[in-house]
């Protein structure tokens, strides 16, 4: 067999996927309210167009991202607007919501309209359409999918790739998409495709999916589309090493992919734009994972976005009581949760309940070259801490601060249990603030 | 809004932990690294006692609780929790500086050396993680320094039955008694068995090599150092070897000689003072493997291995400073 | 910042503002012969004879001596002197005077008295020069013989070359060696840094 395609270093947690992988998706029935944040995309927050008190209905717009980084939100049930106030976001700080108290019937507006063949729209229709429905990429980043579709004209793109690896460990949705709804994932890429110029469609899965592989093979005829099983790996995910691990392409230091001609969706991502153009359904719910030793019953789950996370948890038969650690994400990249009212939102691939983080102290680094070794993007990332330690701003950058995607290797595999993702998460922070004080543009 | 109170209420009650990613961690801890070190050098240990008797197990422990009493002693002055003292990087010290002592030295002197190695070898520059040298090494140094007789002067193993008061090592052997003339070459399969004279330690082979495959299997040190020193040291060698296989000893009895194999695999490889780069570890290996060669072939020590790397731990800093690795994405510039 | 007593003046010399522990000047010298408690007596009390009469003489003339010229002359004060205790030395210790090697004639380029000559005693009274000069050779001549003490005792088991400690020890070598004046050097800085930085700590909290 030959060499199985994947990036250099990187590190094998346990998977622990076998909680929910043979689980299909379950629509969830939506709750007695949502909780829909104006802001739940990289970029600007939507502005409200709705008011305490007004009649909305299912898939209605509530929010209009006027920005170029921002997205339209969308009401996840019909019923009647509670308040447009701040509840506290996901990320831990108080974000413009609509609450919508649920009349518990789906009364779809008339903005939806479904489209008889969208195999035949135009790209500008596309990326319209894609806007319309407010979708963002749904891996987790949250990045609004129309300006993705979007590339500058002088950096053409020639490879679109539709990321199924979900390597964060716990995590199944995808991997419950890739079986469950492989026509329109295929379908939803091919419009991605037209809509950027693409001349072919790879899709990387990492090999402890192959049945997902199957499962898409299978409506594959007729598309420029390929299927690569990759080896098993975090983070066979992340953007820039999964396109290293394909193409054998390097995104620039402080780079995106279309420098390199690439594009890359998520599975999930692909799944909504092909509901977007044919159904003309916008983004109200998303699949989301629901899992970790502390969930009584692990479930895979169609979700309202706007779900507050205690009917979730609630509807998987409740936590185990010494239940302490609740993420929203992936174990390795996702924030931990302090609330159980904040709500789900666009970019939340899972909920994970562990029994405990690690709180326990750290020893002295001893330098055992650990993190230099598996960080998937070739820091140094014991040396960049300490520099951001002693606050030396211009070395820490020149060591690839700003390079660190975050990902999580380094403080998983530290023997010494050190801190290093949230020393450089602070770093960033104080890097990116000097340099709009530089640059005031 | 009492039922989001309550939700609220209920939320505290089961109060979550806040932690920023990642929430998992791997098994291995730094604890867990040292013991492994001290479990694998138990076989050394054993065969100490199998060639020189209660003399290696009295310096052994005398070293090794040295070494702890002396860390225990810096932590009270520097003011430190003394729970680090368990984490076994001390033990480990006091261990490995007396696996590298003659066996016919004084305990005391050990404990000296053992003192030495911790607080200025390790405690001076803020403790674990913060040393530029290797601490046993340190030690090892101080006491070749400080008394110079003792530390050069060697028993036969009690395997030997040769009844004399002191006796060369293989090494010594070779450079001060003319051996390859002589043809009195201690022949390989000693040298890799053991059953010659030498530190407490460091004579078997063997034993060695069982403990360091296990810890390269469990990833614990970096086999590309001990493959850089062997490596060079062999190609050094090799070269003097074949212009003048009268005056040179084979590559092989400098491999198994001495302190090489210790020295390789479990002084050069401390994660402390060796480079943290792919480069700067390949630089940092045949850097010491090439001083070994000059010091055996045409300095005035028989043996190399204990300055040579101390020479190159001097060089870590530089190496981790200039050698760091491409960043995904990087241009380099041409030069 | 208000002018020092003559007191403290002195004792500066010796402690806060010591020229080997505070200042690291004139360090190769301690670290040259400090291997025994004689070498480290006739060192202090070269030294102090030189710095004395230089500080003593550079007071007298700073007003006289034009301001580009004024290294030069100091040196040859200090040379002065220097010769004057090398050959006094030579005469009459000549054994000492052949252990000390050329470190008594490199007196003239110790930083310390230049050092003292340039900051101090060129621009201070008479009477403050000298008094300034005894409490920076007290502070050199106390450091030198506290190596030299221990490095004797520990390298040779003798302090003046009378036995102290039995023949159950055994001499440390190194300590005779380069190596040993380094470490005690910077054990002693280390020690006295700690000393010093209580001292404040107890001032501040006064």
């Amino acid at each position: 067999m030959a060499k199985k395609k994947t990036f250099p270093r990187g590190v094998h947690p346990e998977e622990n996927k076998e909680f929910t992988s043979h689980k299909p998706l379950e629509v969830m029935p939506s709750p007695e309210k949502v909780f829909i944040p104006l802001l739940q995309h990289f970029g600007a927050p939507a502005i409200p167009l709705v008011k305490k008190g007004d009649e909305v209905l299912l898939g209605q717009k509530i929010g209009e991202g006027k920005a170029v980084f921002s997205a339209h939100v969308h009401s996840s049930v019909s019923g009647t607007v509670a308040a447009v106030e701040d509840i506290i976001h996901p990320n831990g700080y108080p974000v413009l919501a609509v609450v919508i108290n649920n009349d518990g019937q789906d009364r779809p507006s008339p903005e939806i309209k479904p489209c008889s063949n969208p195999l035949t729209l135009t790209a500008e229709e596309i990326r319209q359409k894609v806007r319309e429905a407010g979708i963002v990429g749904l891996g987790g980043a949250a990045f609004p999918t129309a300006v993705k579709l979007s590339p500058p004209k002088d950096k053409p793109i020639d490879t679109l790739i539709i990321n199924g690896c979900e390597c964060e460990p716990y995590l199944t949705a995808d991997h419950r998409l890739m079986l469950e709804f492989p026509e329109e994932i295929v379908r939803g890429a091919e419009l991605a495709r037209r809509a950027v110029g693409a001349n072919r469609i790879i899709f990387g899965i990492e090999d402890n999916k192959p049945d997902a592989a199957q499962s898409l093979e299978r409506h594959l005829n007729g598309f420029p589309a390929e299927i690569v099983l990759l080896k098993t790996k975090y983070p066979q995910g992340a953007e820039k090493n999964l396109i290293y691990a394909l193409l054998h392409r390097e995104v620039p230091r402080g780079g995106l992919p279309f420098d390199v001609g690439v594009l890359v969706q998520n599975v999930g991502t692909a799944k909504a734009i092909w509901e977007a153009c044919a159904l003309g359904k916008p983004l109200i719910e998303r699949a989301i994972t629901v899992t970790g030793p502390m969930i009584r019953e692990p479930k895979n789950l169609l979700v309202r976005i706007g779900t507050p996370l205690a009917n979730i948890i609630a509807y998987c038969g409740g936590l185990v009581d010494h239940a302490r650690l609740i993420i929203l994400g992936g174990p390795m990249m996702g924030l931990a949760q302090s609330l159980l009212d904040v709500p789900i939102i666009k970019g939340s691939s899972g909920l994970v309940a562990l029994k405990e983080a690690y709180l326990e102290g750290e020893f002295p680094c001893i330098r055992c070259s650990r993190c230099v070794d598996h960080c998937p993007m070739g820091l140094v990332p014991t040396q960049i801490v300490k520099f951001i330690q002693f606050e030396k701003w211009p070395e820490a950058e020149s060591w690839g601060a700003l390079d660190c995607v975050e990902c999580g290797c380094c403080q998983y595999i530290c023997p010494s249990k050190i801190r290093l993702v949230h020393w450089i998460r602070l770093g960033k922070n104080y890097l990116i603030k000097l340099k709009r004080k530089k640059s005031p543009s | 809004m009492k039922d989001d109170l309550k939700d609220k209420a209920k939320s505290r009650e089961l109060s979550l932990i806040i932690e920023s990613s990642p929430h998992i961690r791997d098994k291995d801890t730094t604890p867990k690294i040292m013991y492994r070190v001290i479990i694998s050098l138990m076989p050394a240990v054993a065969t100490s006692f199998y060639f020189f008797r209660w003399r290696a197990i009295l310096l052994i422990l005398i070293s090794t609780a040295s070494a702890m009493i002396t860390e225990v002693l810096c932590l009270m002055a520097r003011r430190r929790t003394l729970k680090t003292v368990l984490d076994g990087s001390a033990a480990i010290t006091g261990l490995l500086l007396a696996l590298t002592l003659p066996p016919s030295l004084p305990p005391a002197m050990a404990a000296i050396g053992a003192s030495v190695a911790i607080s200025l070898g390790k405690q001076v520059y803020g403790g674990l993680g913060h040393n530029i040298f290797n601490p046993a090494l340190v030690g090892r140094a101080f006491l070749q320094a400080a008394f110079p007789v003792a530390m050069t002067t060697w028993i036969p193993p009690v395997t030997l039955k040769v009844d004399v008061a002191t006796y060369a090592t293989p090494l010594g052997n070779l450079k001060f008694q003319n051996a390859i003339a002589l043809g009195t070459l201690t022949p390989l399969k000693d040298l890799f068995w053991g059953n010659v004279g030498g530190c407490i330690g460091e004579t078997s082979a063997a034993a060695l090599l069982i403990g360091a495959i296990y810890l390269i299997l469990k990833k614990t040190i970096d086999w590309r150092i001990p493959a850089g020193i062997i490596l060079s040291l062999s190609a050094f060698t090799t070269v003097f070897w074949l212009i003048n296989p009268d005056r040179y000893a084979p590559p092989l009895f400098h491999l198994f000689a001495g302190g090489l194999i210790i020295g390789a695999f479990f002084m050069a490889t401390d994660m402390v003072t060796s480079p943290i780069t792919r480069a700067g570890i390949w630089l940092y290996a045949c850097g010491i493997g090439l001083i070994i060669g000059v010091i055996r072939l045409f300095g005035g020590l028989p043996e190399g291995v204990m300055y040579s790397i101390l020479l190159m731990n001097t060089f870590v800093p530089l190496f981790n400073h200039y050698l760091r690795p491409r960043i995904l994405g990087e241009r380099r510039p041409k030069k | 910042m208000a002018e020092k007593t003559r007191k403290q003046e002195f004792f500066k010399g010796l402690w806060g503002e010591n020229p080997i522990t505070r200042q690291l000047l004139g360090l190769c010298s301690v670290l040259a012969v400090s291997n025994a408690v004689i070498n480290g007596l006739a060192m202090g009390l070269a030294v102090t004879f030189v710095l004395i009469f230089s500080s003593l003489i550079v007071s007298l003339i700073r007003k006289i001596v034009p301001n580009q010229v004024r290294i030069a002359s100091f040196i040859v004060i200090i040379a002065t002197f220097v010769t004057i205790a090398d050959r006094t030395l030579a005469a009459y210790f000549p054994h000492l005077s052949k252990a000390m090697g050329p470190y008594v004639p490199l007196i003239v380029v110790n930083c310390i008295i230049l050092g003292r000559a340039e900051a101090f005693a060129s621009k201070n009274k008479v009477s403050r020069s000298v008094i300034d000069a005894l409490g920076m050779s007290g502070g050199y001549f106390l450091t030198i013989l506290l190596m030299g003490l221990i490095r004797e005792l520990l390298g040779n088991r003798t302090i003046l070359g009378y036995p102290i400690l039995g023949k159950w020890f055994s001499p440390w070598v190194v300590m005779l060696l380069p190596p040993g004046a380094f470490i005690m050097l910077g054990l002693i800085i280390a020690i006295s840094n700690v000393i010093d930085f209580k001292i404040k700590e107890r001032q501040k909290r006064v």
